[in-house]
């Protein structure tokens, strides 16, 4: 039996119509709402000139050359608490291998900050951000989120939520092994 | 010089003293607005329709304006602090989308995929109308039913003979 050349058209239409919808279903559902990816990944970081809790100010344009960590955190957020200790080892592991780790603090007051910093034990340097103007420079949507910012001072990683120590030293690994090649 | 003369240049004066006066309260409002720090009237409603236009990021659901959130009020903040430096609303969110994406808008932009969320109803409108347009053509062109018995084929011999047959043999069985 022959189908109309019409009828033909009409149900590739429908058909085509029914995978798109489908496609952008599973596509939209497989993924985290809440996890945006942010447009700086791969974009030079936002300068920045902070004050030290305690020590002199960090400018990021300064640290050029060298993995930069920037860990956005603050003394009432549990979440920052539980990725704690993976950042301070990490400063730890590679400190001496051109790897700095800023905490920059975000809607805290010094004297909590400081407080946190003293029970928590930091040992890298922690500024202040007190406006939220680099906050908002690096696009924040909440506390901790960690930038990963490579030698030409380029972002190539945005961490929502703790970071993982493992993950983070392999990171900066094939960072350090990529500049020594 | 008598006490009417005086009167009378006094009302001729008058008018000039009032526009003085009320030049001085204008210099005087503009000089304690500025002072006070305060944007203008002006700036402030820009600031809240700019505001108004982007998602408060650590919010769900709330503009800019409407949020409470320290960070809401900083980019609410830093909004008036670019329209002072001579920034463009239009620059002012390219910022914000530089650094958050395209999310921070409350209405998505009009290009790539989320272009779709316009065009899309449309297209669906145009082609729902082209189809009831087919359809309807279809339905008025569609050929009437004949009424009963017009237009049947005529019958066949053989058809016409048994039809013959039929009749006579209901004619014998009538009674007289």
């Amino acid at each position: 039996m022959r189908v109309p050349r019409r009828r033909t058209l009409l149900l590739a239409g429908v058909a085509t119509a029914v995978a798109i919808i489908v496609t952008l279903l599973t596509t939209g559902l497989g993924k985290d709402p809440s996890v945006i990816a942010s447009p700086l990944v791969g974009r030079v970081a936002p300068n920045f000139t902070l004050p030290q809790l305690d020590g002199p100010p960090v400018t990021l344009a300064r640290l050029r050359g060298q993995v930069v960590v920037i860990n956005f955190w603050a003394s009432w957020c549990t979440e920052c608490q539980v990725e704690q200790a993976a950042l301070d080892r990490t400063w730890q592991q590679f400190q001496d291998s051109g790897v700095v780790v800023v905490g920059v603090n975000f809607e805290d007051s010094t004297g909590a900050a400081r407080g946190y910093v003293r029970t928590e034990s930091v040992t890298y340097p922690v500024v202040e951000d007190s406006g939220s103007q680099t906050a908002l420079a690096y696009g924040l949507r909440g506390v901790p989120e960690t930038f990963v910012v490579n030698q030409s001072g380029r972002i190539v990683n945005r961490v929502i939520g703790p970071v993982d120590a493992a993950a983070l030293a392999s990171e900066i690994n094939s960072m350090l092994r990529a500049r020594a090649q | 010089m008598n006490a009417a003369g005086t009167l009378r240049r006094a009302r001729a004066g008058l008018p000039g003293l009032l526009v003085l006066i009320a030049l001085a309260a204008s210099v005087a409002t503009l000089v304690i607005v500025a002072a006070g720090g305060h944007p203008p009237a002006g700036q402030a409603q820009q600031v809240q329709q700019i505001a108004a236009g982007l998602h408060c990021p650590i919010c769900k659901d709330l503009s800019v304006a409407d949020s409470p959130a320290p960070l809401a009020q900083q980019m609410r903040q830093e909004i008036a602090q670019k329209l002072r430096a001579g920034e463009s609303a239009d620059q002012i969110r390219a910022g914000f989308v530089a650094a958050y994406g395209d999310s921070v808008l409350m209405s998505p932009p009009r290009r790539g995929v989320t272009g779709a969320v316009y065009y899309l109803p449309l297209l669906v409108l145009v082609a729902g109308l082209i189809t009831a347009f087919m359809v309807l053509r279809r339905w008025l062109r569609a050929p009437r039913p004949d009424p009963p018995g017009a237009g049947s084929p005529p019958l066949s011999a053989t058809q016409r003979r048994a039809v013959a047959k039929a009749v006579a043999l209901l004619r014998e069985e009538e009674p007289g």
